[in-house]
């Protein structure tokens, strides 16, 4: 084997230095990777949490006020009696104040089973059945068990409260539910928690349901697939971010996305009525831009760390085992080739700046050189 | 008796003279008109800001000259009126505009970051027949904008322009925005500006806070801007390059034969000291041209610490090594000569890869 020590040695141990810091380096950075990957999770779950709690609290808003309005012993009266001029006038400047200033968007009595009597929001439309598309209506009247939920209303997708209503003696008059609109949930979130969101509905039962709906939502911008947009706080962002990809392809868990230079969280949450049949879906992204940016920084630093490391060890490597012995051993070997060809004249300068044992083996050497000098 | 009765009488004239020409020039003869109630407190004020042109971006300053479309949209039921005459609404430009508003209750809204007097203004001012009123005002002016340099040269920027209600706290004047006016409130036609891309309009809620506890309602309207990174590589980053070079220079000069330098540290030195020179002079060719960037940390501030820091490391290297030959002293000339090789390629490679690392960080 010609291996030559001073070229070998040092290659073998940075081979080593380079191996187990690169390692490290690597581990490090995955452990980092991991780290902030926990922190996007939570905030994946933060906003998932956030979202849910406040759909199901205007849920909650809406079957309060119906619970409310329906055992007002005057509405149950005038119900009862099937009086819609007077259960407009008792009723409709109470509703105005609410749709203007407290997000409820639509207010509807139904005789049984589910038959429209008196729209708030709309009230010169009336009398037609609900039953095919109001299947919560439906389920109150025939079991007078309050429900809430999400549901598609003439007039658009709704977050629904509807509640049993009894005539004054106790019997069964029919039910009242309570609308509470998308939008302004929407906005609030965005205000508080500095979140963007789109609320995307299912095409089919939004063309079946809602036929009171402006013309200019169901159009060929707004459509994502098999979904139409109905309300966005930031509409120029997220349509880049919920593409129709992301919106036929769901994902509950989050992904995240670079757009602009600024990488952003996205969940997209479906949206589903009562019975559990999808009628959309929320998409909601955030601003992971700083703990991008962290993981970013942090990949850089020790990278350069990494690289600091082993060039610090190679330099010591090649120093030690270069200076210390391969430099002094190829020194000393000219010196004894050429006092074998018979040259005295070349003694070791500065032996005491070589190691110890270098230094014997150059005391060796002058030894050697003085002493045929002597016998001469 | 007849002349106290006189003096009386002019006295009581004099009196209700004053008493009646007070109003007037106190100018309390009309009250304010009130907010309008109807729909309850908060009255809400719906706004929306259009970025119409933005002549310029001043980093330096800490501004930008822009002209700006200032969308205020509220209820007012008093101003409903009967729909006769066939136009969809009342207008009003300029000074009517500015009459009718001193009559009726608007918004006491006011861009809060300018800097200096607007050099254009003109208002326009809608009245719908159900009551509803649009204000427009389109204003030419100066807006105090802060810069954060730390990631120069790929840093994003904001335009923030901040609107404030004056005179009556978030309780009683509220300023809103839904999707309709964030869609108003993107950028205008003239979308060229020069070195800056233009991103996304985003409004933004923060609370303003006033005497005695209260808040005022104040949005931030916030334009993004993205620096393109080629314009300011050349001017900057090039001699920064450069000049990391002059210290590895003077050390990679010097030559080793069996362990001894062969080049006089005096020269290197010069090199050193004129490389010294060098990056001072171009810190403060820096600093004068872009202010902003001296003040804080970046990716400018940080290369040129490098720069000092291979500079002092290069002058300790030729003192230690090519002057004293300490490590020749402690360890012998082949420790030495070995070290001095070692340095030659490391050296290099480590001040190359801190610079990189430091436009990585800043891009991250």
């Amino acid at each position: 084997m010609n291996m030559i020590f001073r070229r070998a040695a040092p290659r073998l141990l940075i081979f080593v230095v380079v191996l187990v810091v690169v390692t490290l380096a690597f581990l490090s950075n995955r452990l980092v990777h991991g780290l902030i990957g926990a922190v996007e999770q939570n905030q994946f779950d933060l906003m998932r949490t956030i979202v849910r709690s406040s759909l199901r609290a205007a849920e909650d808003r809406a079957m309060a006020r119906a619970e409310m309005i329906g055992n007002l012993p005057s509405v149950r009266e005038i119900f009862a009696k099937r009086d819609r001029e007077r259960l407009l006038a008792e009723c409709g400047p109470m509703f105005d104040i609410q749709k203007a200033k407290y997000g409820v968007d639509q207010m509807q009595f139904h005789l049984p089973t589910a038959v429209s009597f008196l729209r708030l929001h709309a009230p010169t439309q009336h009398s037609d059945d609900l039953s095919k598309f109001r299947p919560m209506v439906v389920a109150v009247n025939a079991d007078r068990v309050a429900r809430k939920g999400m549901v598609i209303a003439r007039t658009g997708p709704a977050l629904f409260g509807v509640v049993p209503m009894a005539d004054l003696s106790g019997g069964h008059a029919g039910s009242l539910d309570v609308g509470m609109d998308f939008n302004p949930i929407l906005d609030g979130l965005k205000a508080t928690y500095q979140m963007e969101l789109a609320l995307f509905v299912a095409e089919e039962p939004l063309r079946k349901f809602a036929t009171g709906l402006p013309g200019e939502v169901i159009t060929e911008e707004n459509r994502r697939g098999k979904f139409i947009k109905f309300h966005s706080t930031h509409w120029a962002l997220m349509k880049d971010l919920a593409t129709e990809t992301d919106v036929m392809n769901v994902a509950e868990e989050g992904f995240t996305r670079k757009l602009r230079g600024i990488t952003y969280g996205v969940l997209v949450l479906p949206l589903r009525d009562p019975a559990g049949e999808p009628l959309g879906l929320l998409a909601v992204a955030k601003d992971f831009s700083a703990s991008r940016a962290a993981s970013g920084r942090s990949v850089v630093w020790q990278s350069l760390l990494a690289l600091f490391a082993i060039v610090m060890l190679a330099v010591v490597i090649l120093v030690v085992i270069r200076g210390f012995v391969s430099r002094p051993i190829q020194m000393i070997t000219e010196r004894f080739k050429a006092l074998a060809e018979g040259d005295r004249s070349r003694p070791i300068e500065q032996p005491e700046t070589l190691c110890q044992e270098m230094r014997d083996l150059a005391g060796t050497y002058e030894q050697l050189r003085t002493s045929d000098e002597k016998e001469k | 008796m007849r002349a106290n009765s006189e003096a009386r009488s002019i006295r009581l004239a004099w009196l209700i003279a004053v008493f009646l020409a007070l109003p007037a020039v106190t100018g309390f003869s009309e009250p304010a008109p009130s907010l309008p109630l109807a729909g309850g407190l908060p009255v809400i004020v719906r706004t929306g800001l259009r970025f119409e042109q933005i002549s310029a971006i001043d980093e330096n300053e800490g501004s930008c000259t822009a002209t700006v479309d200032l969308r205020l949209r509220w209820q007012d039921a008093r101003l409903a009126y009967p729909k006769e005459d066939g136009s969809a609404f009342q207008n009003f430009r300029d000074s009517a505009a500015d009459a009718r508003l001193a009559a009726i209750w608007a918004a006491r809204v006011e861009l809060a970051n300018t800097i200096g007097s607007p050099t254009f203004r003109t208002t326009s001012l809608r009245i719908y027949p159900d009551g509803r009123v649009e204000l427009m005002q389109r204003t030419t002016t100066k807006f105090a904008t802060s810069f954060d340099p730390q990631r120069f040269p790929f840093d994003q920027q904001k335009l923030g322009v901040e609107i404030v209600v004056r005179g009556e706290d978030q309780e009683r004047v509220a300023l809103d925005y839904h999707q309709d006016d964030l869609e108003f409130s993107g950028s205008g036609s003239d979308r060229n500006l020069d070195r800056w891309a233009l991103g996304l309009t985003n409004i933004r809620r923060e609370s303003l806070p006033g005497l005695y506890g209260v808040s005022h309602s104040r949005l931030w309207v916030e334009l993004q801007i993205r620096r393109q990174f080629t314009m300011a590589m050349a001017p900057i980053f090039i001699p920064l390059f450069a000049s990391l070079l002059i210290p590895l220079m003077a050390i990679y000069m010097n030559k080793v034969e069996d362990g001894e330098f062969q080049i006089d540290a005096f020269e290197l030195c010069n090199i050193v000291i004129g490389g010294l020179f060098a990056v001072i002079a171009l810190n403060f060719t820096v600093n004068s041209a872009y202010p902003m960037l001296s003040g804080a940390d970046n990716t400018v501030t940080r290369l040129f610490g490098l720069n000092y820091l291979v500079l002092g490391a290069a002058l300790a290297i030729i003192i230690t090594l090519f002057r004293f030959n300490l490590v020749q002293r402690a360890c012998g000339k082949y420790v030495q000569e070995q070290l001095y090789l070692s340095i030659v390629w490391a050296g290099p490679l480590l001040v190359l890869a801190t610079a990189i690392a430091l436009l990585l960080v800043a891009m991250a």
